[in-house]
């Protein structure tokens, strides 16, 4: 097993976090809601409280995209508090950001911690491995990634699965807590 | 002193006389002239203030260079001031060179260039709007650009609801705010609650910075 992937699911986290929607500083990011008829209600914005919120759940292949640069957040219910950057996507979404792809029921970005949750069935695709879990939380500041509940990960070589994984960028270290187990390839070419 | 009866007689034929020429010269002489125009009598007014009522309180005023009535048609040239009312109090200034009045349909037309100027640097600029007396509906069926409170928003169509306080824009929607640029197929704004629902698709971009 390569530790390729790692570094590129880290280097990923890491510009998705600081993306925090396209409510980053300084730098151009777009939201799109598309696929809904043209009178049918989408979302409101609040200018007083600053929240942004918008619902196509109700129109089939209607989406919620929020691009900046090249991370990509896709679902179907969102919502953007800006005062406090903070964004949320329930029901589902997908981040993708080149060959690497989030997925859970919830994805949550912290912008004044500089912090990322994703909730539910939590799937991690790199073009080296995937990673499932039941919670992904990253921290920018840490540079730390911890997924917890049901972690497996699967890549070329075998299979790990336990109750909690770390990756942390600097040390480019994993750690694994609790019981783990491992299955491994050991044939080689 | 008393008089004579041929006097008596003299006097009444000569007030009957008198009665007979008044009648005469207030008919022909005083009545208004046939139109040179085929156009039911109009009057015409020069340097007018208007004021429009109703239940008891002040609609709107209009100070006009030249008001021009057509039977329930008035139309008003060169205006130095127009101003709607809200509960007895301006709400709106309306600087526009030419408006028509439809009396019964309670209807006023603007026509442009059309500036509209309320409380907290409201500007509403448009070449046609149409004012609803009855629902208090500010429309313009045209493209219009309007200012309020950091937002420039610019849409091929508008209503203002004066009533409700909401405005509601379609068609070609955009809205800027500082960097973040919105466009909407179609969104009501609720002035006071400063709320914007939007319907349909939309694009929101940040960082294309306002000019």
């Amino acid at each position: 097993m390569t530790k390729k992937w790692i570094v590129l699911f880290v280097l990923a986290l890491v510009i998705m976090g600081a993306s925090g929607a396209c409510q980053a500083q300084g730098q151009r990011g777009r939201l799109e809601i598309m696929g809904v008829p043209a009178d049918a209600a989408t979302g409101r914005y609040n200018r007083e409280s600053g929240v942004f919120a918008a619902d196509v759940r109700d129109f089939a292949g209607a989406a919620i995209h929020v691009t900046f640069e090249e991370v990509r957040l896709v679902g179907q219910k969102m919502e953007w508090r800006t005062e406090d950057d903070y964004l949320i996507f329930t029901g589902g979404a997908t981040l993708t950001k080149e060959d690497f792809t989030l997925t859970a029921e919830t994805v949550e970005y912290f912008g004044s911690e500089k912090r990322l949750q994703a909730v539910g069935s939590v799937v991690v695709v790199t073009e080296d491995a995937t990673v499932y879990a039941q919670q992904l939380d990253y921290d920018e500041e840490t540079d730390r990634a911890v997924f917890t509940g049901q972690v497996k990960v699967e890549f070329e070589d075998g299979v790990l699965e336990g109750e909690k994984f770390v990756m942390f960028l600097e040390t480019r270290e994993l750690q694994f807590f609790g019981a783990f187990q491992g299955l491994f390839n050991t044939e080689r070419e | 002193m008393s008089l004579t009866a041929k006097a008596k007689g003299i006097l009444a034929a000569g007030a009957v006389l008198v009665g007979v020429i008044l009648f005469f010269t207030l008919r022909f002489l005083l009545q208004s002239s046939p139109p040179a125009v085929s156009v039911p009598p109009s009057v015409q007014l020069v340097e007018s203030r208007l004021v429009g009522r109703r239940g008891g309180q002040r609609q709107w005023e209009i100070i006009s260079r030249s008001v021009l009535q057509e039977g329930n048609l008035v139309t008003l040239s060169d205006l130095e001031k127009m101003v709607v009312f809200q509960d007895g109090e301006p709400y709106l200034n309306i600087s526009t060179p030419r408006a028509q009045w439809e009396r019964r349909a309670e209807l006023l037309k603007l026509h442009g260039p059309v500036v509209v100027e309320g409380e907290d640097g409201f500007r509403l600029e448009s070449d046609y709007l149409e004012w609803e007396g009855r629902t208090g509906r500010l429309f313009s069926p045209g493209p219009v650009r309007m200012l309020w409170q950091g937002l420039e928003i610019t849409a091929e169509e508008m209503s203002l609801d004066t009533e409700q306080a909401q405005v509601h824009l379609r068609r070609s929607v955009e809205i800027r705010e500082g960097t973040l640029l919105w466009k909407l197929e179609e969104a009501v704004y609720d002035l006071d609650g400063e709320v914007l629902d939007f319907y349909g698709n939309v694009v929101v971009e940040e960082g294309a910075g306002s000019d």
